[in-house]
């Protein structure tokens, strides 16, 4: 194996895959990167058996061949090497790094033993999908998410199709969020409807290696999902369960409807929050003008604070507190300048939305006074 | 060769073959499931350990499954998703594992329920009319009593009421309002997982998020302290939030020694009702509705003895039933009252048979709290008599000894033996606290 590649290219590639690197006592070539050259160019590839990642980079491949080193060390090369231009030859189960004035020598492991990267039969079916889309929508729904030993089911996002539109969800079991996609942002080869549990890790990954304007391919088959661009392919097993079904949370009728400004709302609670440190709570109360909230939070012995905002209200006066973290969380993700919190009665969960945008809400449950 | 043996042997080769952490890596966890038309379907753990055995072992495993059955043509490998979660994490199973021991078949995870107890089987009687009046109050209006606490000795409904109560709800409200049975076993270990892998934050929450608490057997969390704790304030969130309480105990709360007294004052703030031992005609409708619901039917007499013989545990009863018509089944033959009787003398002398005096004594000083010194002196204050009587009663009742012997034993004439059997004989059948003290003096004593 010989070739010579640009670093910048390597350094992005490795970047993204050693996301994937392993650890796995039984099998210590899971900390290594495997890196194959081929006719038309050099793939890298990262697994921890739950979720594989192959990066592409181009190179002048000299001869074709197969080695893996240990990740580390090849990356922290790759990241404090000056020159642009690299060559790399494998030398027995060892690898060279060569430029004009350095080389390394790293030692590997045989590519043979390298876990082999499930592939997906079905190539025919799939979903096409700008960047920008799948990130955002993982991006607002993942607000509503929290890793839990206790419920491994909620470890991950739904991805539910229904040939009109992709819905992605996801929930910790205090509060929800949905994003819905239309049908006009993705093409859908892909005939037959599907609901699949991605895991949250998963999700990440697509997160951080997906580039907003490149195109996305979804494949899935009954244990695992593959989200490719032209550059990265990322394989992940599905996690076998159900998510819970959150239809009847939904509602449109509301007993108050607060319309504000989000930023404004925003700093509020952030405010309110310096108060709340130890269990988060803020109360929102609404004044009997109906044109003001005031957003409270206190604590024993740190004192309390008050920030009135002025909001349209339309409905029942009515007091609620909130886990402020988890309010953030939500005007963290949605983009629009104004938002509509819609409170049902005193249990009921709150709806969270933009004003103009109707694909997305995050539910909040309310934290319970006694 | 079956199936699994000619696996097992198939991975002992393959193991002499591979190193020992690809074989655990790729090989340990599969199986060979199915076999058909010449091709074996092998179960591996993920899409990797497929992709891997199917590229790299697949020739040898055919090669060695050959030598066993030559009719092999072909493996197919299958993803099997369950064993992925088994080996991959151990919170899972050990989440499992809480969440199953509280589980039995027709067990709703959600709600803790069992499906079979709803309140359309519950035999109405004398004994139990408050009780049940109460349950079906609290079903067409929730939180009327607050709480409601019911008790009453083992095996006579407790669990059947309060679990058809929730039942009740599911189905009325359409499974708008959550009710979530437990144990007050289960409710304890699900405080000690809390506070151990500090995810009390997880149990409160599940608990404070019902709409209907239904805890069973309250007298088992007295004593332990920051479970009774962690009841008192997620008993005080629902109470406050007007969310129904329905407590089961086998005495009353003011009866419960260990119980603190917060909770005990708030468990008197409800509707306390008693279960009693139903009587003669309850328990016939008993007898006839567990036959009907088995498909069966047993003749008047015969249901007349089950009914005379067995007066205090409902359980029991069930348990002459089943037996009864396990000999019919088994044996083909007639059931004659004589046949009954002769049932019910095995059932409860094999119960008997294995009990000791000191046991009874032991377990009658234990339930009254008082030394054996005590109870053997010459002592006549009342709390030290009653339990006295009841030793010699009990002598008499569970292992028939002669009443000299009792009297030695008790360091007393046998006609005190005689007069104590006779008083508690008597003032059983009238006064039912006393009935109840000796039911669970009886339960203390077959228990250990």
């Amino acid at each position: 194996m010989k070739f010579i590649a640009l670093r910048s290219n390597i350094k992005e590639s490795i970047s993204i895959a050693e996301k994937a690197i392993g650890d796995n006592i039984n099998l210590p070539i899971l900390k290594n990167i495997f890196i194959e050259a081929y006719e038309g160019g050099v793939r890298f590839i990262a697994t921890n058996l739950e979720i594989a990642i192959t990066c592409n980079v181009s190179g002048k491949v000299i001869e074709s061949g197969k080695i893996t080193v240990p990740v580390g060390l090849f990356s922290n090369i790759i990241a404090n090497i000056q020159s642009d231009r690299l060559n790399f030859e494998k030398k027995g189960d060892n690898l060279e790094i060569k430029t004009d004035n350095y080389s390394a020598l790293l030692q590997g492991l045989s590519a043979d033993d390298f876990p082999l990267t499930p592939k997906i039969k079905d190539t025919k079916s799939f979903i096409e999908i700008k960047g920008i889309f799948i990130k955002e929508a993982i991006g607002q729904v993942m607000a509503a998410s929290q890793f839990s030993d206790l419920r491994p089911e909620l470890n991950s996002i739904l991805f539910d199709f229904s040939i009109e539109n992709l819905k992605c969800a996801a929930t910790d079991g205090f509060r929800l969020a949905e994003k819905t996609i239309s049908a006009s942002n993705f093409i859908s080869k892909d005939s037959e409807l599907f609901r699949i549990l991605v895991p949250l890790k998963t999700s990440q990954e697509v997160l951080r290696m997906v580039k907003d304007d490149e195109i996305v391919r979804i494949f899935h088959d009954e244990n695992q999902i593959l989200f490719k661009t032209d550059s990265v392919e990322l394989i992940s097993r599905i996690i076998d369960g159900n998510f819970p079904d959150y239809s009847q949370l939904i509602s449109n009728d509301f007993n108050t409807e607060i319309s504000l400004n989000k930023e404004e709302f925003f700093n509020a609670i952030k405010l309110a929050g310096v108060f709340g440190q130890k269990n988060n709570e803020v109360r929102i109360k609404i004044h009997e003008n109906k044109k003001i909230i005031e957003i409270n939070s206190a604590d024993q012995s740190l004192g309390e604070n008050n920030y009135l905002l002025p909001a349209k209200i339309k409905g029942d006066i009515m007091e609620i507190f909130f886990n402020w973290k988890y309010l953030a969380n939500a005007l963290k993700v949605i983009k629009t300048e104004d938002i509509i919190i819609g409170l049902g009665e005193d249990a009921a969960p709150a709806i969270i939305k933009s004003t103009s945008d109707n694909s997305y809400f995050y539910i909040l449950k309310p934290i319970m006074k006694g | 060769m079956e199936l699994e043996k000619l696996w097992q042997t198939t991975l002992g080769e393959m193991e002499i073959q591979l190193s020992k952490a690809s074989f655990a890596t790729w090989l340990k966890n599969s199986r060979l499931i199915d076999k058909k038309d010449g091709v074996f379907y092998v179960a591996v753990a993920n899409n990797f350990a497929k992709e891997w055995v199917e590229n790299k072992y697949q020739k040898n495993i055919i090669g060695i499954i050959r030598n066993f059955d030559d009719s092999i043509k072909k493996i197919e490998f299958v993803v099997n998703n369950q064993e992925i979660k088994d080996s991959q994490n151990q919170n899972i199973k050990e989440t499992a594992k809480i969440e199953a021991a509280s589980l039995d078949l027709k067990t709703d995870p959600t709600t803790g329920l069992n499906q079979k107890y709803v309140l359309s089987s519950y035999v109405v009687g004398p004994s139990n009319e408050l009780a049940y009046a109460a349950a079906s109050a609290i079903v067409n209006e929730i939180g009327k009593y607050n709480p409601f606490f019911i008790y009453g000795g083992v095996g006579i409904g407790k669990t059947h009421l309060i679990q058809g109560i929730g039942n009740e709800i599911l189905i009325k409200y359409k499974k708008k309002i959550r009710p979530y049975y437990v144990s007050s076993e289960k409710f304890t270990s699900d405080v000690v997982w809390g506070i151990r892998n500090k995810r009390m934050e997880d149990i409160k929450k599940r608990y404070r998020d019902v709409d209907v608490l239904i805890i069973d057997d309250i007298q088992f969390i007295g004593g332990k302290e920051k479970t009774e704790e962690e009841f008192f304030h997620t008993f005080n969130t629902l109470y406050e939030n007007n969310k129904q309480i329905i407590i089961s105990s086998d005495r009353p709360p003011q009866a419960i020694p260990t119980l603190e007294e917060r909770l005990r004052s708030r468990f008197e703030g409800g509707l306390i009702a008693d279960v009693t031992y139903p009587e003669y005609e309850t328990r016939v409708a008993i007898i006839k509705n567990k036959l009907s619901e088995a498909g069966q039917e047993l003749s008047d007499p015969v249901i007349d003895i089950i009914a005379k013989r067995l007066k205090k545990n409902i359980r029991e009863l069930e348990g002459i039933i089943k037996k009864i018509l396990f000999t019919r089944e088994t044996q083909h033959i007639e059931i004659t009252p004589e046949i009954v009787e002769d049932i019910i003398e095995k059932a409860t002398k094999s119960g008997s048979r294995k009990v000791t005096d000191t046991q009874i004594i032991k377990a009658v000083t234990e339930y009254f709290n008082i030394s054996t010194e005590d109870l053997m002196g010459h002592n006549r204050r009342k709390e030290i008599v009653e339990p006295r009587q009841i030793i010699m009663y009990l002598l008499r009742d569970i292992l028939e000894l002669s009443y000299p012997y009792i009297g030695e034993k008790m360091g007393k004439d046998h006609t005190t033996a005689i007069h104590s059997y006779e008083k508690i004989n008597q003032e059983v059948n009238r006064n039912q606290s006393l009935n109840q003290k000796i039911l669970m003096i009886k339960d203390l004593i077959y228990k250990n």
